[in-house]
């Protein structure tokens, strides 16, 4: 849901860290991750949403990531979309 | 022993001097160690702080985590190395600017004080291989006597070993070197009329005549004018109250000027 989400831009990669936090990342994601998206970041000079979802991606967070995150996440995109206002 | 509270000094010591920079810490501080050690709270700021920053730089990752937290939760072995990097990078540049660093050796004993170390051998060595230079002149005289001739050759080549030192006179040069200091001194010796005994010798009778003049002279002069001021301050005071006035007005108009002029008054007063 969360790949196919962002492949159909029902929501960005910035909706999506505006749920799985900085808090919510460095809890739950694994060191090796956290690793990388510094030194990822190290490299490039810059930290954006797009590239720490070229590091986690969505299936990682769906693998380490709480699950009412990202379904928040998918939750907010469908009501910004008028689909849960339809389905009501 | 309270290392870690070391490392946060000369770590933040090392990056507020411009002697270390982010990257030097970066460099021994990776973010697989950074992920494997800081605290997940600390992660969380260091996350927000790149998110929101317009560059993410090494610099910032410092910043953000800061160097306590570095020296508290980074092994210290990681901080000791970065640290000696740091030093020895530092020191190695400090020698190829001095030559003679007396500090490296205790604190850096691997890479730089092995400079130092072999720099100090060497005067050594040199001094004994001229050492032999001179007796090389002496010994080839002595071998072949020493072979098959008898005391008596032996003792023709120790006189002709004596003809050889009197070649030996290069030693003279020094003694030149001695007579050009003297001729230096000469000067004061060329003042000092009163001994012509010994060339050699000024340069003992030449401290004690100096402060024997200085006391002179200064004693002298000194005392004389005291005393004149003493005595004529107490002599002629209210007569000389009576011109100053008169004067000082003409003279100058400031308050200072008076002041300072009574002094002068005096002198010329009593001149």
């Amino acid at each position: 849901m969360m790949e196919s989400g962002l492949e159909h831009e029902v929501f960005a990669p910035t909706d999506v860290l505006s749920h799985a936090t900085p808090d919510v990342l460095a809890s739950h994601l694994p060191p090796e991750l956290l690793s990388k998206v510094l030194a990822a970041s190290l490299a490039s000079g810059s930290m954006t949403p797009e590239r720490v979802l070229e590091t986690v991606t969505p299936e990682l967070l769906a693998k380490h990531l709480p699950h009412d995150v990202l379904w928040a996440c998918i939750a907010a995109a469908a009501a910004r979309a008028g689909v849960t206002s339809g389905a009501a | 022993m309270n290392v870690k509270g070391f490392f946060v000094t000369a770590l933040s010591q090392a990056l507020d001097l411009s002697i270390a920079s982010p990257d030097d810490v970066l460099r021994h501080v990776t973010p697989e160690l950074l992920a494997n050690y800081l605290p997940r709270p600390l992660w969380a700021r260091l996350l927000t702080a790149c998110m929101g920053a317009s560059k993410v730089d090494a610099q910032l990752v410092v910043e953000t985590i800061g160097v306590p937290n570095l020296c508290e939760h980074i092994p210290s072995q990681v901080i000791w190395a970065c640290l000696k990097e740091i030093a020895q990078r530092t020191l190695g540049r400090e020698v190829t600017h001095e030559p003679l660093v007396a500090l490296p050796p205790p604190l850096v004993s691997r890479p730089t004080a092995a400079i130092p170390l072999s720099m100090t051998p060497p005067p050594a060595e040199r001094a004994k291989t001229p050492a032999p230079g001179v007796p090389v002149a002496v010994g080839p005289s002595i071998p072949p006597p020493g072979s098959a001739q008898g005391l008596a050759d032996v003792v023709a080549a120790l006189e002709s070993d004596e003809r050889p030192s009197a070649s030996g006179r290069s030693r003279s040069p020094t003694q030149q070197r001695f007579r050009q200091s003297n001729t230096g001194i000469g000067r004061l010796a060329a003042t000092n009329t009163r001994r012509p005994q010994a060339t050699a010798t000024p340069t003992v009778s030449e401290p004690p005549p100096p402060p024997a003049a200085r006391q002179v002279r200064r004693g002298s002069t000194e005392a004389d004018a005291y005393d004149i001021e003493t005595e004529v301050g107490k002599d002629d005071w209210k007569n000389a109250l009576a011109v100053e006035d008169e004067q000082l007005v003409d003279w100058s108009g400031t308050d200072e000027t008076v002041t300072s002029s009574e002094t002068h008054d005096g002198y010329g007063r009593k001149r």
